[in-house]
């Protein structure tokens, strides 16, 4: 006989006698592979949207001027058209414009306008060109006219030839529908209109958001690149067509981040679902392959037939982890919709794209994390000298062989270690390395942990009379923790970052709860619908409004876009009246501020957002330069905010500065304080009955605050379904677990049997076992998962989103959940149990063995 | 206004090459519906008055500078060549503010027919007034789109240069004879009706020298052009189908032009000719004095348009006939303004005996393009 | 002590292993059951102990028939009245020694404190607080036997309790539990395919395929 047909009679007899063992190893590997592999599908499908819906707008654009302020003077157009080596300068006018009888208040409920010059743009970017009625060709230019994209058709219900009303600051524009923007991505939500008539239109006269270039051929990108920089100047970015990409990249980057740490939340799950499903498997064949050992196999030949196991098992499984992956990332984007990211691109519709290569890659991975499972014991049995090998019980030394302490230990420490260091281009990926770290080690001195709390505790006990029942618990938890351990290391895993990621959740929400608090302390906020840059307020309406009757306080508030670097999404200026004698009344300041009266003369003090800290490294105290206007000034950092709401950097300073500085008087939000005693309501009628009350958004701080909550659970609406899919794999690995031990057990539940305990006391047994090990792992998985949210608030969280948080334990939260684990567990072990009742252990005592 | 045609179904904008361009480009069906103008008509009994009528007109919908010429390279191998530049109003947008508000638009045209490449390379953008990027300037021809212009000095000398990726040219032109005034005084007649007329003045017999590139492979050039100069605001007539025409500068220092628009049922409405003689005497011709008949066709393997490329034309008692300098000379823009036309150098016998070369514009060959 | 009437177990139609079966063993008896393979014998101990039922025919212990009790009443039964010797020990690798003794006594709600004694009579003295993994084979015998013995069981079944043990071991086993079963009062079944096992019972009997006979020349001396 061969050895390989020996591999394969002992494969196919270990596959029919254990088909369960083996269904749930299978299934292990499938989902924690579907898992990571949809959540990848789903991220590089909304990335590669957003970056072709981001690209579709510039077209074929070689190169893109910008400035560093949203807007900037359209005789840079005339310039640069005439430059040598450029073949077209295409300039475009983009603001994101407010519809009559849409919501406004967020940007994604904004309509996109593109300006464009058709000439230029018919070179560059020709998919932006409007299809007009037949023989209307001169609606492409003309000064009333709008082309939209299908979807945007579509959200706002208006079709050719029909009227559609926007604000254009104060007042109302009528625009008629002219045609279509038919090669639009599908759910872009784009208009196009002619930029001579958007300039006018909406205020916007001399002004353009950017200018694309178009090279001529044979002319070298970067030395051009150099010069054009050097003309420039600083006042303007010159972006290459992969600078763009960092940018999109940069804009949905919290996005991703929060996608990503939800797959390693699966893979790692996954990744420990296989691990005890192929360690306990290879454990309870240890004393078959010591009997394989005396026939005279060789270490190699039974190395290689357990890898070979794990090589049919882990390809089968990740097949279909594959398959089911790629299934649920369709349905997921189909159910999530345009819920994704969508505030960058309102409306698009991401599309499964098929890579091969992430296909192999994931595949490899499971095929890894199976065999790596399967190996580790593998080695063990195979070097294990086989004649103890071959005696009962035997597989538990295993066990504590692996639990020697210090790889954990150490494993610990780099995690503490790689918490205090700075991030890896700006991700926190050493923060997710720390948290895997963690994981790994907690749940390697999980049996350690187990057997010393339970013989402390059988020491306790040691006094008291205890039956047989809870004898034999305590003592297989204390004597036998290892393989309990590994049933365990899925359910820890999951736990505990479920336990993270809830408490991670519950802080951020509360203090966003807070932060809304403090950044909204007026009682009604008015806005106009912006449109690019202009501050919709000008001083006459600013003195209409502050003179309306039923107020005690008005504030102006002048809001702007700043790029400070051209690769990265712009930052926000604020300039509004913050209090002198103490910014924290008015700013949610953290401890980092320069107090009022140390504030060094004759230099305009700002205070920024954490982002600022971060990204562009602003110091409390250090002196920064940046265009305000059109000009560059010196300011002094002279504290930190914390900002939930731009994740991409804030700068705020006085009113006052501000139009000191730029001389631009408009504001676009004013924030009022109602008089004791005067309804809301009221207020609201009389500032609509304004003359241009109808183009304002009045917003109630309180909505407003529902609103901004509303909108936060939503986004993390998807977080909790995943993490409720952890936690199911987790238990479904404990089921495996107990029932693979529970079969490996069947000569001692036959022993019992013979010796007199009922079923009943069997099943208690187990369940207990099963009840006790689940609170214990709860209970270090909570301190598990507690340390991770610590990792993920102070580190991941402000490493990535630029933000700090207060940390807030949801007990009565966390405690339900608890519970629920608790009582799954426990239900699930007695599942598994039921065997252990069956007549079939009576026959097992028989067996040698 | 008179001028403005009130009728429905004008399929073709306008008239003679520019107006092809615009009916393909910018059909104005609506027009009609649109009760005032700011556009001035064009109207008999007007005196041309140059040098200010050499520059743009602005009151006038359409505008062009239209060269055409035949050159020797310093091997003595011929080319010809065509050089566009229209201004277009669109009658919009006046109350905008806004620079890049879309009141006139320029649109240029370049071509060089190479029997080397045995086809018209051509070329052509469009642009709107504005930034002094393109513009077209009154007092005097100066006219630009980007780095493309075609400017006149006060000698009444012309600079032309024009450059694309695959070909260009940088030429200067002289006049030798004086201006060509053609129809009354200048007012051109272009159909039955008064009003359907352009003001219109030529520039035959115009010295080129100059360097013509292909694939960057500069050469020397000399030879001799033919200029015309037409605005007006005016529609074709609505039973038009297109035209034929044609501008020769003649061996012995004549210079003949002809044209006639065709029907749609294939007739003749309209026709016109006007040969000059050395000493400057010009012998006009009545539309039923001009007659044109298809002497050889050629399909066109890129749109299928059937031309008629080698052509009869009597005159009177003159009988002229046109020999393509190369079949294909068909300017296929449909990608971009989306004109179709025909435009090629000719040479051409008088009664038989070889007299000149010129240039034959043949349009209205290919049905219109939607787009 | 034990009666076995017209008992009859089939596991199907072909494999009829015990047929009208009738015995009646006196209390206090140590005997030894014999016979070929498959003939039943370690069937007969499952019935006798009542972890399977016979098709038809009854099986009393102590005048109990087991064979009718429920299930937990046969736990029961078998938790007080009955010790089990297994060929594969059975020692629970997670318990002590002397957990692993203690077992019957924790099931019966017993007082633990003759589990010393029980060890030192077996021979383990001092090995109360080790692990199976620190014994012999012979060593975990003797613990079977003590837990077999430690709640006084009326009815000792030991299935072929010597056959992973060499012939002197298992010499010094047999004899102890003849000792100790005869110590403690109570009836011992053994069953074995070891003549020199068989020789330490009382009487020998052959189970074949048409019952239980007595072996004359097995008979102790």
């Amino acid at each position: 006989m061969t050895t390989a047909s020996l591999s394969r009679w002992l494969m196919l007899g270990e596959w029919r006698s254990h088909y369960t063992q083996v269904g749930v190893t299978l299934i292990a590997i499938a989902i924690g592979v579907a898992m990571a592999y949809s959540i990848h599908l789903i991220n590089t499908a909304a990335f590669n949207e957003f970056s072709a819906a981001s690209k579709s707008l510039s077209g074929q654009a070689d190169m893109q001027v910008r400035s560093r302020k949203s807007y900037f003077d359209e005789s840079l157009y005339p310039w640069l058209a005439k430059q040598k080596g450029i073949a077209v300068a295409n300039p475009v006018l983009e603001l994101d414009v407010a519809v009559v009888g849409q919501q406004s208040t967020r940007n994604d409920q904004k309509l996109k306008i593109l300006g464009i010059d058709m000439f230029r743009a018919a070179q560059i970017s020709p998919d932006l060109l409007g299809l007009p009625e037949q023989g209307k060709i001169l609606d492409r230019l003309a000064s009333d006219t709008i082309f939209l994209s299908p979807a945007a058709m579509e959200w706002l219900q208006v079709k050719q030839g029909d009227d559609l009303h926007v604000y254009a600051g104060l007042h109302t524009l009528r625009l008629r529908v002219a045609g279509g923007l038919v090669r639009a991505r599908a759910g872009q939500r784009l208009a196009v209109m002619d930029i001579g008539a958007m300039q006018w239109g909406f205020d916007q006269l001399g002004l353009l958001s950017r200018i694309e270039l178009k090279l001529q051929p044979g002319v070298n990108h970067a030395s051009f690149k150099t010069w054009l920089t050097e003309e420039l100047g600083a006042t303007y970015w010159l972006t290459e067509v992969a600078d763009q990409e960092l940018r999109v990249a940069n804009m949905s980057r919290a996005y991703r981040i929060n996608l990503n740490m939800l797959a390693l939340v699966a893979l790692f799950t996954g990744a420990f679902l296989v691990f005890s499903t192929q360690a306990l498997s290879v454990i309870r064949r240890r004393q078959q392959f010591a009997l394989l050992r005396v026939l005279g196999v060789t270490r190699a030949q039974l190395l290689r037939y357990v890898l070979t196991e794990g090589l049919f098992l882990g390809a089968l499984g990740s097949v279909l982890g594959l398959s089911l992956g790629y299934l649920i990332a369709v349905m997921a984007l189909q159910l999530l919709d345009g819920g994704l990211g969508s505030s960058f691109f309102p409306g698009v519709k991401p599309n499964i794209f098929f890579d091969p290569a992430a296909a192999v890659l994931f595949f490899g991975v499971g095929l890894c994390i199976t065999l790596i499972g399967g190996i580790v014991p593998a080695m063990e049995a195979a070097y294990a000298r086989p004649a103890p090998a071959l005696r009962a019980g035997s597989g538990q030394t295993v066990v504590e062989k692996w639990s020697s302490p210090w790889p954990a230990v150490i494993c610990l420490i780099a995690a503490l270690l790689f918490t205090q260091l700075p991030p890896i281009f700006e991700l926190p990926v050493l923060g997710y390395v720390a948290i895997a770290l963690l994981l790994i080690g907690g749940i390697a001195l999980m049996p350690r942990f187990t057997a010393g709390f339970f013989s402390l505790l059988t020491g306790r006990l040691h006094r008291c009379e205890m039956g047989a029942v809870s004898t034999l618990v305590l003592a297989r938890l204390t004597n036998a923790p290892g393989q309990a351990a590994i049933a365990l290391g899925g359910i820890l895993a999951s736990f505990s970052l479920m336990v993270a990621m809830a408490i991670m959740v519950m802080s951020f929400r509360v203090s966003i709860d807070h932060w809304l608090g403090q950044v909204l302390p007026a009682d009604l906020y008015v806005r106009v619908a912006t449109t690019g840059d202009q501050g919709g307020f000008q001083l006459k309406e600013q003195k209409v409004i502050a003179e309306s009757i039923g107020f005690d306080r008005v504030d102006f508030f002048r809001t702007q876009q700043l790029t400070l670097d051209a690769s990265r999404p712009d930052i926000t200026l604020l300039a509004r009246p913050i209090d002198h004698d103490d910014p924290r009344k008015t700013l949610p300041l953290t401890d980092d501020v320069i107090p009022p009266e140390s504030l060094p003369e004759g230099i305009i003090p700002i205070w920024v957002s954490e982002a600022m800290v971060d990204l562009y490294k602003f110091r409390v105290g250090e002196k920064v330069v940046f265009p305000v206007g059109t000009a560059f000034h010196e300011f002094v950092v002279a504290g930190i905010w914390r900002d939930y709401g731009r994740q991409f950097g804030a700068v705020q300073m006085q009113l006052t500065d501000y139009q000191r500085l730029t001389g631009d008087m408009s504001v676009n939000t004013v924030a009022l304080w109602l008089h004791d005693g005067m309804a809301m309501d009221t207020v609201i009628e009389n500032l609509r009955q304004l003359s241009f009350g109808s183009a304002l958004e009045i917003s109630r701080s309180s909505d407003m605050r529902a609103l901004s909550l509303k909108i936060f659970d939503r986004s993390f609406a998807v977080t909790y379904v995943l993490e409720t899919v952890a936690v199911i794999i987790g238990l479904l690995g404990v089921g495996a677990s107990f029932s693979a031990q529970t079969l490996a057990r069947a000569k001692e539940f036959g022993m019992l049997r013979h010796v007199g305990m009922t079923r009943k006391q069997i099943l208690i047994m187990l369940a207990a076992e099963g009840g006790l090990l689940t609170a214990l792992g709860i209970v270090f998985g909570f301190v598990l998962g507690w340390s991770i949210s610590l990792i993920l608030i102070f580190v991941v969280n402000p490493q990535s989103f630029h933000w700090t948080m207060q940390l807030y334990l949801p007990w009565s939260w966390l405690m339900s959940i608890a519970l629920m684990m608790l009582v799954s567990a426990s239900l699930t072990a007695l599942m598994a149990g039921r065997q252990a009742i069956s007549g079939q252990v009576m026959r097992a005592v028989k067996e040698d063995g | 206004m008179k001028i403005m045609q009130k009728i429905g179904k004008l399929r073709y904008a306008k008239f003679l090459l520019a107006w092809l361009l615009m009916a393909a480009f910018l059909s104005i069906e609506t027009l009609a519906d649109e009760p005032v103008s700011r556009l001035k008509p064009v109207v008999p009994d007007h005196h041309l008055s140059f040098p200010a009528d050499y520059g743009a007109h602005h009151d006038f919908r359409i505008e062009w500078w239209y060269i055409t010429g035949w050159l020797d390279t310093d091997d003595d191998k011929p080319l010809g060549f065509q050089v566009t530049f229209f201004r277009y109003a669109t009658d919009q947008n006046h109350d905008n503010p806004s620079h890049f508000a879309a009141k006139y638009l320029i649109i240029a045209h370049v071509a060089l027919s190479d029997p080397a490449t045995g086809k018209l390379m051509h070329h052509e953008k469009t642009l709107r007034e504005g930034f002094d990027l393109a513009y077209a300037r009154s007092g005097n021809t100066d006219v630009k789109l980007d780095d493309w212009y075609l400017v006149r000095d006060d000698q009444g000398h012309y600079q032309v240069e024009m450059q694309t990726d695959e070909f260009g040219l940088k030429l200067s032109l002289a006049p030798t004879q004086a201006v060509m005034l053609q129809g009354d005084k200048g007012f051109s007649r272009k159909g039955p009706k008064p009003e359907q007329a352009s003001y219109y003045y030529s520039e035959p017999h115009l010295r080129v020298s100059g360097i013509v590139s292909r694939n960057n492979k500069p050469v020397t050039v000399n030879g001799s052009a033919w200029l015309d100069h037409e605005w007006s605001t005016a529609y074709l007539d609505s039973d038009a189908d297109g035209w034929d025409w044609v501008g020769a500068n003649l061996d012995d220092g004549s210079a003949l032009m002809a044209f006639q628009i065709r029907g749609k049922n294939g007739g003749k409405v309209w026709a016109y000719a006007a040969l000059r003689n050395p000493t400057g005497e010009v012998r006009f011709f009545s539309p039923d004095q001009v007659e044109f008949t298809p002497l050889r066709t050629w399909k066109s393997p890129h749109t299928e348009a059937v031309y008629p490329v080698a052509m009869h034309i009597r005159t009177e008692d003159i009988e002229w006939r046109l020999s393509p300098f190369l079949d294909d000379q068909e300017l296929d823009s449909r990608q971009s303004t989306g004109a179709v036309y025909w435009e090629g150098a000719v040479t051409l016998t008088r009664n038989q005996q070889p007299a000149g070369r010129g240039y034959l514009e043949l349009t209205g060959y290919v049905s219109p393009l939607t787009l | 002590m034990l009666e076995l009437m017209n008992v009859n177990k089939a596991y199907a139609e072909s494999r009829k292993v015990l047929t009208n079966l009738c015995y009646t063993l006196e209390s206090g008896a140590y005997v030894a059951i014999m016979g070929e393979s498959g003939v039943g014998k370690s069937t007969l101990l499952n019935l006798i102990a009542g972890l399977d039922n016979p098709d038809s025919g009854e099986i009393r212990v102590n005048g109990v028939a087991i064979s009718q009790l429920d299930d937990d009443a046969a736990t029961q039964l078998r938790r007080k009245q009955f010790g089990f010797v297994f060929q594969a020990f059975h020692v629970l690798p997670h318990l002590t020694v002397h957990q692993n003794v203690a077992l019957p006594l924790l099931l019966n709600n017993g007082s633990t404190d003759q589990v010393e004694q029980m060890l030192i009579n077996v021979g383990l003295r001092g090995r109360g607080q080790h692990f199976s993994h620190q014994l012999s084979g012979g060593e975990l015998q003797r613990v079977a036997i003590a837990r077999a013995l430690i709640h006084r069981p009326a009815l000792v079944l030991a299935d072929e309790p010597t056959g992973n043990l060499d012939p002197d071991t298992a010499h010094d086993i047999l004899q102890l539990m003849r000792t100790e079963i005869k110590a403690n009062g109570a009836t011992g079944i053994i069953v074995t395919h070891s003549h020199a096992a068989a020789a330490t019972a009382d009487l020998v009997l052959n189970l074949t395929k048409d019952g239980l006979f007595l072996t004359q020349s097995e008979h102790r001396q």
